[in-house]
């Protein structure tokens, strides 16, 4: 793997003002707003290393917050255990939980973090902390790490957006990058927004586009001035998109990926995760929901990893199988983890003193569980990693430098913050 | 369970409190008398431990480590509680229900996939050391900061006693019963396995497929209809799953879809009448614990109970007299219902305060009817006399 980071700074265009807003929006045929549709100015010195390394990032994301205990931090004999029991893995000594089977058999691609320490204990900081690694509380718009790759791996030129996501997922959007790189999101199971659809008939459509760029150029060429620029291209990339709209319809190819991925909405958005970064999405983020079980944590997680664990161990099997995964990170996270007491609704709560994240494909040593907690899973026992060093690691196996400064104003801000370190054990 | 002393006068609303006993090892997940003189308790590590109750119980002294029992804080059991006399070993996760035919053979049903066989009678194996406040010990002496000092340890040892027949399933089997006759076993598991089974041989008699987890389960007297819960967690991606049917046993056909009436609800406990004619059914979850009295022959819904169990309905059981029907759930509290009227005529124990405060897991009454055995997850089973 080529562990080659971007160091660039942004640009003073680039900063978040109303200009960049405005021209960062993207209206289509029905007048919506299309966001991170490339770009409409350029970051491309600071982009063209990452985007030829040709990373992608799929964020398989836990809403709610999974329990380490129940996946994959388990403490047999315990009072903290709970009722799943152990499967093992390829990997030696390491067991899992008996209901990802799957996942079990994949865990020679997997770098397993069970030493996350975080600081942001409930849902809408926990989500946006481990969206952005920066704490909600300091009041300036962060960007999520799919803006992030959105803006250092996405194609300034392509007809896809380079921020997808699906399901419950983030709360922080592009923050101070701009609306440029807001995530597109689509329905659970991949249906696009009711926007992307036309209100004309293909042909009329055609017809009417035909005569808009006749009256733009013929206004140029009277007025030797292009006073719709921002408006021409915007309108040029929502016609593109509905050219490339078919990319997002699975209906043909999920019969045959099913007994795969499992008959899911998380499964078939699994699946079009890897056709979008396959066709050159760098960014997608898939929600599960259901995992904040308070009460009767049990069959809750039963159910979730049900789904999840055909859908995970699926998407990297399909990675591998179609050459993409070398190049793909895949990333398993929520907001938080799960207490190890079991309270009596028979639930877990929200725990940020010890809990497991995992990581997998591009850039990513397979294999490796990073960290510990102590017996009974109540803190960390052995290398502490933060939201930033999480980050850092992320961006560092995708080939952007986690120390990347970019300005709001005049302030500067750095990608991952001040002594963030990237887990090197993890790092190919 | 056999039915003793059917026509024996029981007067519930003179209701005292015999026993607590204490095994705090882990949640008491289920309950059932053998006979009228033992009781079998389970639990959430897959334990099964046995008590003889004493002809001659010896009243509770002022000590002040029984003053402070938490379990109730409205009444204080009347005896010192006899510690448990044997162990059935073999389980090794959550012990679901127990069940007792012929006031001799205890049958279990465990999250570790099995349905096991017990023969009260068999010789022991041999011997094995409890702490029966194991769980409190632990959580004092880890919160140290709590000022509280960690009570003497409570210590039992019991003969030890392996399993007579293991059923093997592949899930979690959450759900069991025996019919009125006992000669029928009804199981239902997580993988959606329905199965019945011959009591005695514990060999196979129907196994049928349900499209969720099967949750409660129960057969009529006749051991031609049976009732299936159904559910399946999922809040979001494939939805909610919740089904209430009732089966033809002889053809696995559906008879009746009450899936519409029960919309949404998780039916955790089920349990016909003696005489067939009335199916209690109980809510499940957080949700309000309603209890329903349905018409098995129609499906149509008799009569709702009032007032609700706070929160979900975990255990149901029909009195040996066949006019009373008990439950119990996530409020901590036990009702007896007449069945005639729908009328509350007792309650047990109190809410343990505030929200979500605990759960009684399951009940059972003694075969003559005159007593009740409760399971309580906080580390005790809770043995009332009505008089």
């Amino acid at each position: 793997m080529n562990n080659q980071s971007i160091s660039g700074e942004c640009k003073k265009s680039e900063h978040f003002s109303r200009r960049a807003l405005l021209k960062g929006s993207l209206a289509t045929g029905a007048g919506a707003t299309i966001p991170n549709w490339g770009g409409l100015f350029h970051s491309q010195s600071i982009a063209s290393m990452a985007q030829k390394l040709g990373k992608r990032c799929i964020l398989l994301w836990m809403n709610g917050g999974a329990s380490q205990i129940d996946t994959f931090d388990m403490k047999p004999g315990k009072a903290t255990a709970g009722p799943f029991r152990e499967i093992q893995t390829k990997l030696p000594g390491y067991k899992v939980c008996e209901y990802l089977p799957k996942i079990a058999q994949q865990v020679e691609k997997l770098g397993i973090i069970r030493s996350m320490r975080t600081t942001s204990p409930d849902h809408p900081d926990g989500i946006y902390h481990m969206h952005t690694c920066y704490k909600q509380s300091e009041r300036m718009p962060h960007p999520e790490l799919g803006a992030m790759i959105a803006k250092y791996l996405g194609q300034t030129d392509a007809d896809l957006p380079s921020f997808v996501r699906m399901g419950p997922t983030g709360n922080a959007g592009s923050g101070y990058l701009g609306p440029r790189y807001e995530p597109f999101g689509i329905e659970r199971n991949g249906n696009m927004p009711y926007f992307t659809s036309p209100y004309l008939p293909a042909a009329n459509e055609s017809r009417r586009n035909d005569l808009l760029r006749f009256m733009e150029a013929e206004h140029k060429k009277e007025n030797n001035a292009d006073a719709y620029e921002s408006h021409r291209v915007a309108k040029e990339r929502a016609w593109r998109l509905l050219k490339a709209k078919s990319l997002f319809d699975t209906t043909k190819e999920w019969p045959k990926h099913q007994e795969l991925y499992g008959a899911s909405n998380f499964g078939r958005g699994c699946f079009l995760a890897r056709k979008l970064t396959e066709a050159g999405v760098p960014f997608v983020e898939i929600g599960q929901d259901n995992y904040d079980s308070h009460a009767d944590n049990f069959v809750c997680h039963k159910a979730n990893m049900q789904i999840l664990d055909p859908a995970w161990s699926g998407l990297l099997i399909d990675l591998e199988r179609t050459g993409q995964l070398q190049n793909t990170l895949v990333v398993w996270m929520g907001e938080v983890g799960r207490t190890p007491q079991i309270n009596n609704r028979a639930g877990r709560d929200h725990f940020i003193r010890g809990w497991t994240i995992v990581l997998a494909g591009g850039g990513i040593k397979g294999g490796v569980v990073y960290g510990s907690t102590d017996a009974d899973g109540r803190d960390v026992a052995t290398n502490p990693v933060s939201e930033g060093d999480l980050f850092a690691t992320i961006y560092t196996a995708l080939g952007v430098n986690p120390r990347t400064k970019h300005f709001v104003g005049t302030r500067p801000i750095w990608a991952t913050p001040e002594g963030s370190k990237p887990i090197k054990d993890l790092l190919l | 369970m056999k039915n003793t002393a059917a026509n024996k006068s029981v007067n519930f609303e003179k209701a005292m409190l015999l026993w607590s006993f204490t095994w705090d090892a882990d949640w008491v997940s289920a309950v059932s008398f053998i006979g009228e003189k033992h009781f079998a308790a389970g639990n959430n590590l897959g334990e099964i431990l046995i008590w003889e109750l004493p002809e001659k119980p010896e009243p509770l002294g002022e000590s002040p480590s029984e003053k402070s029992k938490p379990a109730d804080k409205s009444e204080r059991p009347l005896y010192l509680s006899p510690k448990p006399v044997r162990q059935m070993v073999g389980h090794s996760n959550i012990i679901n229900r127990l069940l007792c035919a012929e006031n001799r053979w205890l049958i279990s049903a465990s999250n570790d996939h099995t349905v096991k066989y017990w023969d009260i009678e068999a010789k022991p194996s041999g011997m094995a050391k409890h702490v029966l406040n194991a769980r409190t010990i632990e959580d004092i002496n880890r919160n140290k900061n709590s000022g509280r000092k960690p009570p003497t340890p409570l210590e039992a040892e019991v003969q030890t006693q392996d399993a007579l027949k293991i059923i093997q399933g592949k899930e979690w089997i959450i759900g069991a019963s025996l019919s009125q006759d006992e000669t029928t076993l009804i199981t239902g598991d997580d993988a959606g396995q329905v199965v019945v089974y011959d009591r005695k041989t514990g060999a196979e008699k129907k196994r049928w497929q349900v499209k969720g987890w099967a949750f409660a389960v129960a057969i009529s007297p006749d051991l031609k209809q049976s009732l299936v819960s159904e559910r399946y967690p999922l809040v979001f991606d494939s939805g909610r799953h919740t089904a209430v049917k009732l089966w033809d046993v002889a053809t696995s056909t559906v008879q009746h879809d009450l899936s519409k009436e029960f919309k949404d609800m998780q039916i955790a406990s089920a349990a016909y009448s003696r005489d067939g004619k009335i199916l209690a059914l109980g809510r499940g979850g957080e949700g309000e614990g309603k209890i329903f009295l349905i018409d098995p022959s129609t499906g149509k819904k008799i009569r709702e109970l009032s007032p609700i169990h706070q929160y979900g309905v975990t255990d149901l059981c029909f009195h040996p007299d066949g006019k009373h029907l008990a439950s119990t759930g996530r409020d901590t509290v036990v009702r007896i219902w007449n069945i005639e009227d729908g009328k509350m005529i007792k309650e047990l124990g109190k809410p343990r305060g505030g929200q979500f405060k605990d759960w009684f897991h399951a009940l059972s009454f003694s075969p003559d009817g005159t007593r009740i055995a409760v399971a309580d997850m906080a580390g005790y089973i809770h043995l009332w006399e009505f008089r």
